[in-house]
């Protein structure tokens, strides 16, 4: 047996690695825990002396592992105090965080094409295609193929703006419709969007340009029951899940039996209040089952398909559902209206 | 058309109550628009506070000339003291009296009062008080003097009730009160009185010449001739009824005439006989340049398509629209000549149009009006003529052509339910049409009533009849749609995706008008008969309305100024109709620079990028405007708005037939890109973007990105001359570039650049 064995069998490593275990629970900062690495891991270290000189092989493998696990206990303890000191630093850098932040311009949709997207997305989602028409048509389909005939009290110039002969301005986007059909065979679930012409004096309430949604169904069996539920669904989708949706008679050339559809106010619930003029209900827009002449003017059968047809001006559901007071801000772009929505 | 309650009840005995009454019209036959309350209050026993009194004494108030101080019997054994300002009156008159408590028609309540020191316990009413009529010159005298303390409202008609109706222009028929009773008594199965009025005996039978020389223009002309006519104010009954519908009472004879008119829906027209030339009616069309006096003072000039009633010499009335001055009933008439007719409505809504002339009855005439109604007309009108004037009924006339036959109508049921959505028995829907005049046989053959012919002429229009009356009913369902799925067009998709970037950029939306006061084309379509001058011409370009909305918000002060728009533009030629193109165009704070990253930028999200060159726009800066594929970019004309304002305009079409329908995989990850910066000094007039279009040119796909990082000009780079340094990136999807590869492909770009611009390579890195 030589002094060096001696060395490394006189030290009881059970107790020198308690020792170890007990002075690094006390350890606070990383100069105290580079002290007790330097004691207990360091070249001069018992550990080391004892690696150093070890000549059997079953007490290297254990002074090695138990170098290891000192070693992990001194890198663990050291990844926590950095982290603390790190959190304690951070501490220090206090920032006003009720201060604004940096600015990023901010770009805006105009409110009447926020609710065109979302009356695009409510037909979208019925199964509907949306169809852009022209703005500029033709008298047959703005007119006649509408079943409205020569003497009919639109197709005055004192309604309509007319460029030359039979071109005009649409009033209404249904001329689209005519053309889809006379283009497709039914099936026909469309809406069209879009720009719509009257000579209408400029006040709060008018503008000789404003926006329609035109909705037509075209199929087999359809009915007004259909017409209700799909202006039902509308109603709730714009207006709130617990509108209702009432119906009372009226007449349009172009439908057979013509509705005018309400929604129930959405402010009062009903009660009656200034929005709604104190009757509890809205109007919507017109509406009805498409008249057999129509459909004849197309070339479908009204024997074989049916539909619905229906009309809302995007302004009107607008300034009702935003208390907009006057049309003519939509047409004034002044930011600070644009921006509210 | 207003409808008092009082009269309809007089045509449909009915007991629900009114919210009920309003709610079942408004759904099934019109819009009620209004319910309004007429005359006195008619609750908390407001009426007992009104009585017939008669004038015991009335003599001059002692501290006041003009007022009277009268003691009333109003019932309660004691007269009462009443002091008065009108002088109609006298004592032994009977009157109509409000006592202290009542509120009066205009909500005020009368409480009793000292006038001049004199106590006054009431008021004496005169007409306009009690809302009867307008005349207020004198208190009420009450005719055949009711006992004194009868309740007012026994022999007044005190308060009413009237809905306000907006009838759709199909219905004609409910433009009368017996029209919409007719409806009521439908809708709640109730009996409908019979046709109101019937014929007096006739006194005579007097030849009346009438002569209808156009009898398409008018398909029917009853005249009746009245004699011993003592024409003078209407009994209160009338009058109150004429007011609750909205008409000013005139006289007897006119207020039976626009009675009748209201009642039943027939205009009626009464003329003074003895002012007709030759006593004569001729109905014709108009001479050209014939003039009229109307009853509205107002000359008017007729012409050839305008209908008329002329007698022997001159027009007396243009047919259905307005009466004459020259043949007008008024306080001397002894003999009139009532005319119950019908005309066609084209001519009148032409001849009422181009004279700007609407009255009641060219409203009823315009929808088109029974021609059988005439006669009923006639009748009611015969019957209060002689009743309330007096007058002897002397003779008539009934011209007319050959009146149409009510058309007859199949009906299948099984349609009409399968239509609405809802079963409705044959039986349930006979039953309705019966009630509303259609006779309905066995195998279901409808024969029209002939007040509602022009409406109802097919199938559709009587499931219509069916529906109407069951609106509430019908359920809430969903198309079963078979083959239709939704989705937007590449167009609609690719323009909320510009909608968005822009957005995501900064950039407000803006709507502006399609009509503008002018346009930079010559050519652009211009409204023949515009709405004004400020909204005359179809525009070709967006920018110029967009320039107006900056204006504007600069105007407010408002900050970070940045607009897009897109919408249509009309480009001419007509024929027949312009071409109708998107465009997006935007105006921004910031120049030239900011409008042309935007564009970048938007090209960049379509996947494409864009060729810029120098271009030219009427409406931008002449030295920084700069054209693409699809548009403009550039600074707005300083000329146009102070400041540099950035602005561009793209033609959505172009920009979007350009954009791939299908991105393809490229390898930009497996070998690495070589990046160098390389300057060329070239003469001052060269553009970046020709560099940079031949470099792309000479180097091929392998060039993948060439972006300008810097342009220098000084003493370095010499007089006339300019130093561009572009970061440029090679790389290939199939291999990894060499060195020597990228140093070849620089070459390429050196040569042709120093070929064709006497560029030369400054540094390469
Ligand atoms: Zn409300």
């Amino acid at each position: 047996m030589t002094d060096n064995e001696a060395t490394v069998a006189a030290v009881d490593w059970e107790a020198y690695e308690r020792q170890f275990e007990g002075a690094l629970k006390e350890v606070t900062s990383l100069d105290d825990l580079e002290k007790l690495r330097v004691e207990y891991l360091g070249r001069k270290s018992a550990l080391a002396q004892a690696l150093r000189d070890v000549r059997d092989r079953e007490t290297g493998m254990r002074l090695n592992a138990l170098r290891a696990k000192l070693q992990a206990g001194v890198d663990s303890c050291a990844g926590r105090l950095q982290a603390a000191a790190l959190e304690r630093e951070l501490r220090e850098e206090q920032l006003d965080v009720t201060l604004p932040g940096e600015h990023i311009p901010r770009g805006n949709y105009h409110l009447l094409t926020q609710i065109r997207r979302e009356v695009e997305d409510i037909f979208l989602g019925l199964g509907y295609q949306v169809v852009d028409g022209d703005e500029v048509e033709d008298a047959w389909h703005l007119f006649d193929a509408l079943n409205m005939g020569p003497a009919h009290v639109t197709r005055s110039p004192l309604h309509t703006l007319y460029l030359n002969g039979d071109i005009v301005l649409r009033t209404e986007t249904s001329p689209s419709q005519i053309r889809v059909m006379e283009e497709t065979k039914p099936p026909v679930y469309m809406v069209s969007l879009g720009r719509v012409y009257r000579r209408d004096t400029v006040d709060p309430t008018h503008f000789p340009i404003f926006h329609q949604v035109e909705g037509l169904a075209v199929d087999r069996g359809i009915t007004l029951a259909d017409l209700k539920g799909t202006l039902l669904h509308l109603a709730r989708a714009l207006f709130g899940e617990d509108r209702e949706v009432r119906f009372a008679t009226d007449f349009f050339p172009f439908t057979e039996p013509s509705m005018q559809a309400s929604v129930s106010c959405f402010l009062c619930g009903g009660a009656g209040c200034r929005v709604c003029k104190e009757s509890g209900w809205i109007e919507m827009g017109g509406s009805g089952v498409v008249d057999p002449n129509v459909l004849v003017n197309v070339g479908y059968d009204p024997e074989e398909v049916s539909g619905f047809a229906f009309g809302l001006g995007l302004e009107r559901i607008a300034m009702l559902r935003h208390g907009v007071p006057d049309l003519r801000m939509f047409w004034e772009n002044d930011l600070r209206f644009l921006r509210q929505f | 058309m207003l409808v008092p309650l009082t009269w309809l009840r007089e045509y449909v005995d009915l007991d629900v109550p009114l919210e009920e009454l309003a709610a079942r019209i408004h759904t099934s036959v019109a819009e009620v628009e209004r319910i309004v309350r007429r005359g006195v209050p008619d609750d908390d026993g407001n009426l007992d506070l009104y009585r017939a009194g008669r004038v015991v004494e009335a003599g001059k108030h002692p501290n006041a000339d003009r007022l009277q101080l009268c003691q009333v019997d109003v019932g309660e054994g004691e007269p009462r003291q009443i002091v008065c300002g009108a002088w109609n009156f006298g004592a032994g008159a009977t009157v109509a009296v409000a006592l202290p408590g009542a509120v009066l028609p205009d909500g005020q309540k009368l409480e009793q009062a000292k006038l001049r020191g004199e106590v006054s316990k009431g008021m004496i009413l005169s007409e306009r008080e009690l809302e009867l009529g307008q005349d207020h010159t004198g208190i009420l005298v009450l005719e055949d003097g009711p006992e004194p303390g009868t309740p007012l409202a026994d022999v007044l008609p005190l308060s009413d009730t009237v809905l306000e109706l907006e009838t759709t222009p199909n219905r004609p028929d409910l433009l009368a009160v017996y029209g919409v009773a007719r409806e009521v008594a439908a809708l709640f199965d109730r009996p409908l009185e019979p046709w109101p009025g019937s014929d007096p005996e006739r006194a005579g039978n007097e030849q009346i010449p009438v002569k209808v020389e156009d009898p398409e223009g008018c398909p029917r002309y009853i005249g009746r001739l009245f004699r011993e006519v003592a024409v003078g104010p209407s009994p209160p009954w009338l009058r109150a009824r004429l007011v609750s519908a909205g008409m000013r009472p005139i006289s007897n004879v006119v207020d039976v005439t626009n009675y009748v008119m209201h009642a039943l829906g027939n205009p009626l027209h009464a003329f003074d006989r003895q002012k007709l030339a030759d006593g004569r009616i001729v109905v014709r069309r108009a001479r050209k340049g014939e003039t009229i006096r109307t009853l509205d003072g107002a000359d008017r000039t007729l012409d050839e398509r305008d209908l008329v009633i002329a007698d022997a010499e001159k027009p007396v009335a243009i047919a259905g629209i307005m009466g004459s001055e020259n043949s007008e009933v008024g306080e001397s008439t002894a003999e009139v000549l009532l005319e119950a007719a019908n005309f066609e409505p084209v001519a009148i809504l032409r001849t009422s149009e181009r004279l700007g002339l609407r009255t009641d009855g060219s409203n009823r005439w315009e929808k088109g009006v029974d021609p059988y109604l005439a006669e009923h007309a006639a009748r009611l009108a015969t019957e209060l003529i002689v009743e309330l004037t007096g007058a002897r009924w002397l003779g008539e006339i009934d011209v007319k052509a050959e009146l149409p036959k009510p058309p007859v109508i199949r009906l299948r049921p099984e349609r009409a339910s399968a239509l609405l959505g809802l079963k409705v028995s044959p039986d349930q829907q006979r039953e309705t049409l019966t009630r509303l005049g259609f006779e309905v046989s066995k195998r279901f053959d409808v024969t029209v009533p002939t007040w509602r012919a022009r409406d109802v002429t097919r199938e559709a229009d009587l499931i219509e009849e069916v529906g109407r009356f069951r609106l509430d009913e019908i359920s809430f369902t969903l198309p079963l749609r078979r083959e239709m799925f939704g989705r937007l067009t590449k167009e609609q998709r690719l323009r909320r995706l510009v909608e968005e970037t822009l957005v995501g950029a900064g950039l407000a939306e803006a709507y502006t008008s399609s009509l503008v006061p002018n346009d930079p084309e010559p050519n652009a379509i211009r409204l023949p008969e515009p709405l004004s001058a400020d909204q005359a011409v179809l525009r070709t370009t967006l920018l110029p309305s967009l320039a107006t909305a900056v204006e504007r918000n600069v105007d407010a002060a408002n900050d970070e100024i940045a607009l897009f728009e897109i919408a249509r533009v009309y480009l001419p030629p007509a024929d027949p109709r312009p071409a109708e193109r998107w465009r997006v165009a935007g105006i921004l704070e910031g120049g030239y620079g900011r409008a042309k990253g935007v564009v970048e930028t938007l090209h960049a999200t379509l996947k494409l990028e864009p060729r810029f060159e120098r271009g030219e726009h009427a409406f931008l800066h002449p030295g920084k405007t700069a054209r693409t594929e699809a548009g403009f970019v550039g600074e707005l004309h300083p000329a146009r708005l102070d400041g540099s304002w950035g602005a561009f305009e793209l033609d959505l079409g172009d920009l979007f037939g350009r954009v791939p329908d299908r991105l393809a995989y490229e390898d930009v990850i497996t070998y690495p890109a070589v990046r160098q910066d390389l300057a060329f000094v070239v003469p001052e007039e060269v553009e970046a973007g020709e560099l940079i279009n031949a470099a792309r040119a000479a180097a091929g796909p392998e060039l993948r990105q060439v972006e300008i990082f810097d342009v220098y000009r000084g003493e370095q780079v010499g007089e006339g001359k300019k130093s561009i340094a572009f970061s440029v990136a090679f790389q290939s999807p199939e291999r990894t570039l060499s060195d020597a590869d990228a140093a070849a492909l620089r070459q390429k770009i050196a040569n042709t650049l120093a070929e064709r611009f006497g560029a030369v390579l400054r540094s390469g890195t």
